[in-house]
């Protein structure tokens, strides 16, 4: 008897603390309406919940059109599990994403994100803690949508597709993993939740593991919307100066010019480009005009300064 | 060991590559978007340290060898700081289908009288009462 009502307290005193999380940040009042996106099912299948999420928005984006992705199920599953941690790593999740040639964009940890991404078709994955902060059970799942008549997040939790959950409880469990999500897309579509420079981070991260094609199309997609961002002008212009696209990469760094032209990255990268295309002079000039405070960078300018004058013989 | 080292030595040569053709480049990280925080040597070496310990620890914890390197090659340079330094309590998406064997008495009533509550979701049979 007495166990029991140690239980009873215990149980009590659990309910009573984590009750406050039912005060959910989600927007209840706004004119949040039904979305619901068409993502194709797979089934689950254990401890591998991660490559089955990454599954379905592979297949998603692949029914939307030019996307195709370049691992099969077979490979997200060997990219994905750690066999003795019997699940994936979000960092894994996200690496396996990218060779799978999508962009990741870290959702902003809130609902707004949420239904933002979801109102433009954009299916997020979420991780989610369905146990307790003690307790922990995580999971991957795809949230495909929200009815808003019965209030309930719509994803492919488990077995049966586009599960109901009530937005309390998903609020609950999404809330342990720090509303942790992701956005996959193919690098022709943007995020219509994204900040220019989140968006750089991600299309360069695809550009370091050596993506390089979805990385180009990515910083020319951001452009499209943003296209005055000096930063993304000068990553293109970086990406296309390392795969020896020099028109392209001079007309970037032309491009920043004319909107700032005291860009000093922009200014000797410039320079150096002009020095290996025969244009010494001209790579003087630009060089001359460059100036900054930051040490690093006056090192990096003053080491191109040399190499014009030494006559630019690499390349 | 020797996919780490293969792996090692192939990222020490794309660096060294890199540099001599580009010396005098400032690379997109040199943005530091707003502040000038590019990499120095140090934290590149740091970063390819960092690669080898998660090939190790990858292979402790039971992934097939042939596919390390490639899981590894897939991150960037933090990323693989991150895994190195945190593998231990970082958290793994496991699924849906929880063995309910193990877990002792107390845990499966807390969770099934959760479930109910609409605070958790580990049973697929339970449905949350809402109002």
């Amino acid at each position: 008897m007495k166990i029991n009502f140690a239980l009873l307290l215990a149980l009590a005193s659990l309910i009573f603390s984590t009750g406050c999380a039912r005060n959910t940040p989600f927007p209840k009042d706004a004119n949040v309406s039904s979305y619901s996106i068409d993502v194709p099912f797979v089934a689950p299948r254990s401890e591998l919940c991660g490559s089955t999420s990454l599954e379905m928005l592979s297949s998603y984006w692949q029914s939307k059109g030019s996307y195709t992705p370049k691992l099969s199920l077979k490979e997200l599953d060997e990219r994905t599990l750690i066999p003795l941690k019997g699940g994936t790593l979000q960092i894994e999740l996200i690496a396996a994403a990218r060779a799978n040639g999508l962009l990741v964009y870290p959702l902003e940890p809130n609902f707004d994100a949420l239904f933002m991404e979801l109102k433009a078709n954009h299916p997020v994955i979420v991780l989610v803690n369905r146990g307790l902060s003690w307790y922990e059970l995580w999971h991957y799942a795809p949230v495909s949508g929200y009815d808003a008549k019965t209030q309930t997040i719509l994803m492919h939790f488990s077995e049966e597709p586009n599960e109901a959950v009530p937005i309390e409880t998903f609020a609950a469990i999404w809330k342990r993993s720090g509303n942790w999500g992701v956005v996959l897309l193919p690098p022709d579509e943007l995020p219509s939740s994204a900040s220019p420079k989140k968006y750089l981070q991600s299309a360069y991260d695809l550009e370091k593991i050596g993506m390089v094609d979805e990385a180009i199309v990515a910083y020319k997609s951001a452009l499209s919307r943003w296209p005055q961002d000096i930063p993304m002008l000068f990553a293109l212009g970086n990406v296309y100066y390392s795969t020896n696209q020099i028109s392209s990469a001079e007309e970037r760094y032309r491009e920043i010019l004319l909107i700032d032209k005291t860009h000093p990255l922009a200014l000797n990268n410039l320079a150096d480009l002009l020095c290996h295309t025969d244009r010494a002079e001209e790579a003087l000039r630009v060089i001359d005009t460059a100036e900054t405070t930051d040490t690093k960078i006056l090192s990096i300018i003053n080491a191109t300064r040399q190499e014009i004058i030494k006559g630019c013989t690499l390349h | 060991m020797k996919i780490s080292k293969l792996i090692l030595s192939f990222i020490l040569s794309t660096t060294l590559f890199a540099q001599v053709s580009f010396a005098q480049i400032a690379s997109t990280e040199a943005l530091g978007y707003g502040s000038s925080d590019t990499l120095s040597s140090k934290e590149k070496l740091a970063g390819i340290l960092s690669r080898e310990d998660v090939a190790k620890k990858f292979e402790e914890l039971g992934v097939d060898v042939k596919i390390v390197e490639a899981r590894v090659a897939s991150m960037t340079d933090e990323e693989a700081s991150i895994v190195a330094n945190q593998i231990d309590t970082l958290p793994a998406g496991a699924d849906v289908g929880m063995s309910i064997v193990g877990a002792i008495v107390f845990v499966f009533i807390v969770l099934l009288i959760t479930d109910i509550l609409g605070l958790t979701k580990v049973f697929n049979f339970t449905k949350p009462i809402t109002n």
